[in-house]
């Protein structure tokens, strides 16, 4: 059986988020090996100020009561424990390009790679998870 | 009752995947073969912890219901599957329950939270740390039947039995992990 997990991140809201680090950190207290690829506006999880407001769907605002009560952790304390717990965040280089961050705009610790840094891990991945 | 356990991890008021995250860095910390309980409050956590201790390896016991919180136990694992049985005496699960009538006596000698989650009726609970305290509450001229989950702790509880002049000692294999007969709990 596989022990890596993944990921795909290319969506930037908040419940974009939560799917991403919920399932990373999860898999990782498995004992899995994790690795999540930023691309497009998935990039703004992991962007320095982004990932500190990021936007809820539409209509959906009145969410932000629900996550309060039920004490779910934030964002930022989500992917801070995923990075202790060693999860691997490539950001998409070619995204990066197109929209002029570079990797000092981003949380420290993640890598900068094109997809085939990411294929390279997914190859012998289960599941491999696109969000 | 309470169940006895090692070490307890509060996680309570948290939701997932947090008492997954707590449990793991918890669990690194116990010795194999220790107990751990985890206090959740979040209802998903059942089904979570079931799966991860089946993934990971770890055995999970149960969990209690009490006044809303879960209270979910989850023994270390400790690779006893692949340590060799030696003691040479042994008797099959399916045989016990006649021979125990007899006059026989069945022990059990996994830890108290696996014995109250499910243990054979008449069995007694004396914990494989517990033995060489508790010899005395045996009889020596009776017959034991030493069981554990898998064969390997009851292989070295009948061992170290026999190392104190018990001579009608039988390791049960292969033990609780196969038991197809009713099961009583003490909760």
């Amino acid at each position: 059986m596989s022990n890596k997990v993944a990921i795909i991140a290319s969506n930037g809201g908040l419940f974009d988020a939560y799917k991403v680090f919920n399932i990373a950190t999860a898999a990782a207290a498995t004992e899995k090996e994790i690795a999540i690829f930023f691309t497009f506006e998935g990039l703004n999880l992991i962007h320095k100020q982004g990932m500190q407001q990021l936007p809820m769907p539409e209509g959906r605002e009145h969410f932000a009561e629900g996550f309060a009560k039920a004490n779910v952790p934030s964002i930022p304390q989500l992917v801070e424990m995923a990075q202790e717990m060693g999860v691997k965040f490539i950001g998409c280089q070619m995204t990066m390009d197109v929209m002029g961050l570079t990797k000092e705009d981003f949380i420290d610790g993640i890598e900068v790679g094109g997809a085939v840094t990411f294929l390279e891990f997914a190859k012998d991945a289960a599941p491999t998870l696109t969000f | 009752m309470a169940i006895k356990a090692d070490v307890q991890l509060d996680a309570k008021g948290l939701a997932c995947p947090m008492p997954i995250v707590k449990t793991k860095k918890a669990i690194s910390n116990l010795a194999d073969g220790q107990i751990l309980e985890v206090q959740a409050t979040d209802k998903g956590s059942m089904a979570d912890l079931k799966a991860w201790a089946e993934s990971v390896g770890h055995q999970y016991i149960g969990t209690v219901d009490e006044n809303d919180v879960l209270l979910h136990y989850i023994r270390k694992s400790s690779n006893e599957e692949i340590e060799e049985k030696t003691f040479e005496q042994t008797i099959s699960n399916e045989e016990i329950i006649d021979r125990a009538s007899n006059g026989g006596m069945i022990l059990d000698v996994r830890e108290e939270a696996e014995y109250a989650f499910g243990h054979i009726e008449g069995s007694k609970s004396i914990p494989m740390s517990d033995l060489e305290a508790r010899l005395n509450e045996l009889d020596k001229d009776k017959e034991i039947f030493v069981i554990c989950r898998t064969g390997t702790r009851s292989d070295l509880a009948a061992q170290k039995l026999a190392e104190n002049g018990f001579t009608k000692v039988y390791n049960v294999l292969p033990g609780m992990s196969s038991w197809n007969g009713d099961l009583s709990k003490k909760l």
